[in-house]
């Protein structure tokens, strides 16, 4: 459903992505995690034809990213790094105009709006601009543009940051129980407890490169283990100079 | 004292020249609005006859340059959290437009030709509007208010927030000065039948420089999800450009509503290149930053002569502007889509 080969972004000198490959079979949960910077938003990107590869070839949903670009935009969800929301309209507004644009019948798109406000908790700003409300409010406006359509394949870049605890359950398990009906999703976070709970496979990026790939039914260790081994080992630092006695 | 309130600004003040040197190549491409040219070019010509009529809306520019401000190169957070005395910013307030090249030069024409008390007054007291104005929250309770549109299709919600994009710049309300006034004079059976072209360009010149900017005010994450929407660019462009000619028209109907449809066809295809190609941050509640001078000319030049045909001519000339208007639509759709690829 998601695959890329020798995936390459490079930025003047500057290499983001270097020769990434990945496959992400219908209905798997893949987990790309990572330390700041490796390029894991980067990836997302390329995979989402929001950002043209350097080099490589992306596939998703059977069509090639660089070539049909509205066909793979017409059968994925994306909640990007920024959030993609406008300033002037509403959350309601956002969610009508992604039904707008995927063509869903009225009676349709309704049922789907009055479920995502109720599901994710976005009945009291509902009316509010988007500019005006909390990051937490705008991160579940852009998801729930991201669900609206049914996509075959979700792409969501850091989706439970800055999420109430009783909506980042709500959102596990919306997403787990629509893998288990065929929905392939894609996500990066930097909260590894959620991401072993619900990933069926793994992927550390680091300095642009996949370092660690494996299933969740192979890991033999927490993941919080293997990562700070491969990724980043944890820092002890200290600054003595923050003190006030 | 006086020492530490001079040396925290000193700083913040070389940042800012340091941010908008650094942005612009030449003078020529100094961030500007249409009607900044178009105030020093009245200036110039200072015609007592006509003068008075366009005082209002060239001092809205002329004495506010708070429209092309550089202090929204900092973000507003963090300038908040600055520990800056109230003095030393509003010092700072009155002190960065004065960066900018543009004020300098329309400050100086208007010394040069002199400038009335009663005018210096009115426009003393919009400067003092626009200073004030983010006080006077003048920019909105933040629930969306619901605008009755009957545009069929996926493309309604775009329309919708492009017009309500377009009634947060001042260029809008500076356009709506133009319009309400021919329409109230025209009501009254004051308006003459040969201030009906003059009264059509003026009211494009307000509003043309959004035009050059129609991405301007969706910031990076509305592009994002432009970049995401399963629709072809030249969709994307033509609600913004309904949006923009919905207005232009509006402002122009108790004028010569065809030639405003005409200047509005050729602005944006004028300005296609800029606003798609030069794409600039702008600020609401504000008049937008222009992307040069000569990409203002461009565009002031085939407004000019667009409209001035369709008005003294024949409606039939609608037809090119459409047809170039097309191609541009056609061109900045591909641009669109390429830059995402």
């Amino acid at each position: 459903m998601i695959s890329c080969r020798n995936l390459t972004k490079r930025f003047g000198d500057f290499t983001a992505v270097n020769g990434i490959s990945l496959s992400v079979e219908r209905g798997a949960i893949c987990a790309c995690l990572g330390p700041n910077g490796a390029g894991k938003s980067t990836t997302v990107k390329m995979l989402t034809g929001l950002l043209a590869p350097t080099s490589g070839d992306v596939t998703v949903c059977g069509h090639k990213v660089t070539v049909d670009a509205i066909d793979v935009k017409k059968n994925i969800g994306v909640l990007p790094e920024d959030l993609g929301l406008f300033e002037d309209l509403s959350i309601e507004e956002h969610l009508r105009l992604t039904a707008d644009i995927y063509g869903l019948p009225a009676a349709t798109a309704n049922d789907r709006i009055e479920d995502l406000i109720s599901a994710l908790r976005l009945g009291p700003a509902r009316r509010t601009f988007a500019g005006r409300c909390s990051h937490g409010t705008r991160k579940k406006t852009s998801l729930a543009m991201a669900l609206l359509p049914n996509p075959q394949a979700l792409f969501l870049d850091e989706p439970f940051e800055a999420i109430d605890p009783v909506t980042s359950k709500a959102m596990r398990d919306i997403l787990v129980a629509a893998a288990r009906r065929g929905v392939t999703v894609f996500l990066t976070s930097h909260i590894l407890p959620v991401a072993q709970e619900i990933a069926t496979q793994f992927l550390i990026i680091r300095e642009g490169k996949i370092v660690w790939q494996a299933l969740a039914a192979d890991l033999t260790a927490p993941l919080e283990e293997t990562y700070f081994d491969i990724a980043e080992p944890p820092t002890h630092g200290d600054l003595t100079w923050l003190a006030h006695s | 004292m006086a020492g530490a309130f001079v040396s925290r600004l000193e700083p913040v003040l070389r940042a800012l020249w340091k941010a908008l040197r650094r942005e612009q190549e030449s003078l020529l491409k100094f961030p500007a609005n249409n009607l900044y040219y178009a105030a020093i070019a009245f200036l110039v010509m200072l015609d007592p006859a006509v003068m008075m009529f366009v005082a209002i809306v060239a001092g809205v520019v002329l004495f506010f340059p708070l429209s092309t401000d550089p202090l929204r190169r900092i973000p507003a957070s963090r300038f908040q959290l600055w520990p800056l005395e109230p003095r030393e910013r509003r010092l700072l307030r009155m002190l960065s437009p004065w960066l900018n090249p543009m004020t300098w030069i329309v400050a100086g024409f208007a010394l040069w030709r002199g400038v009335s008390l009663g005018l210096g007054a009115l426009v003393a007291a919009l400067f003092l509007v626009g200073f004030l104005s983010p006080k006077l929250g003048l920019s909105g309770r933040g629930r969306s208010w619901a605008l009755p549109l009957p545009f069929p299709g996926p493309l309604a919600e775009l329309i919708r927030k492009d017009l309500r994009s377009l009634v947060r710049t001042l260029d809008f309300y500076c356009a709506l000065i133009v319009g309400g006034a021919a329409a109230a004079y025209r009501i009254a059976g004051l308006l003459p039948a040969d201030a009906y072209l003059p009264g059509t360009l003026l009211a494009m010149l307000c509003i043309s420089t959004c035009a050059q900017t129609l991405f301007g005010l969706d910031g990076r994450a509305g592009l994002t999800r432009y970049r995401l929407l399963p629709i072809p660019g030249w969709q994307i462009l033509l609600a913004k450009d309904v949006a923009f000619i919905l207005v232009s028209v509006a402002f122009t109907l108790a004028l010569s509503p065809l030639a405003g449809f005409a200047a509005a066809l050729a602005a944006l295809a004028a300005a296609r290149y800029p606003a798609i190609r030069e794409r600039r941050a702008q600020l609401r509640w504000r008049l937008q930053s222009g992307t040069s001078f000569g990409g203002a000319l461009t565009q002031i030049l085939a407004m000019v002569g667009a409209a001035s045909a369709v008005h003294l001519y024949s409606p039939l000339l609608l037809a090119p502007c459409l047809l170039a208007w097309g191609i541009s639509l056609w061109w900045g759709g591909r641009e669109l889509e390429r830059a995402a690829l």
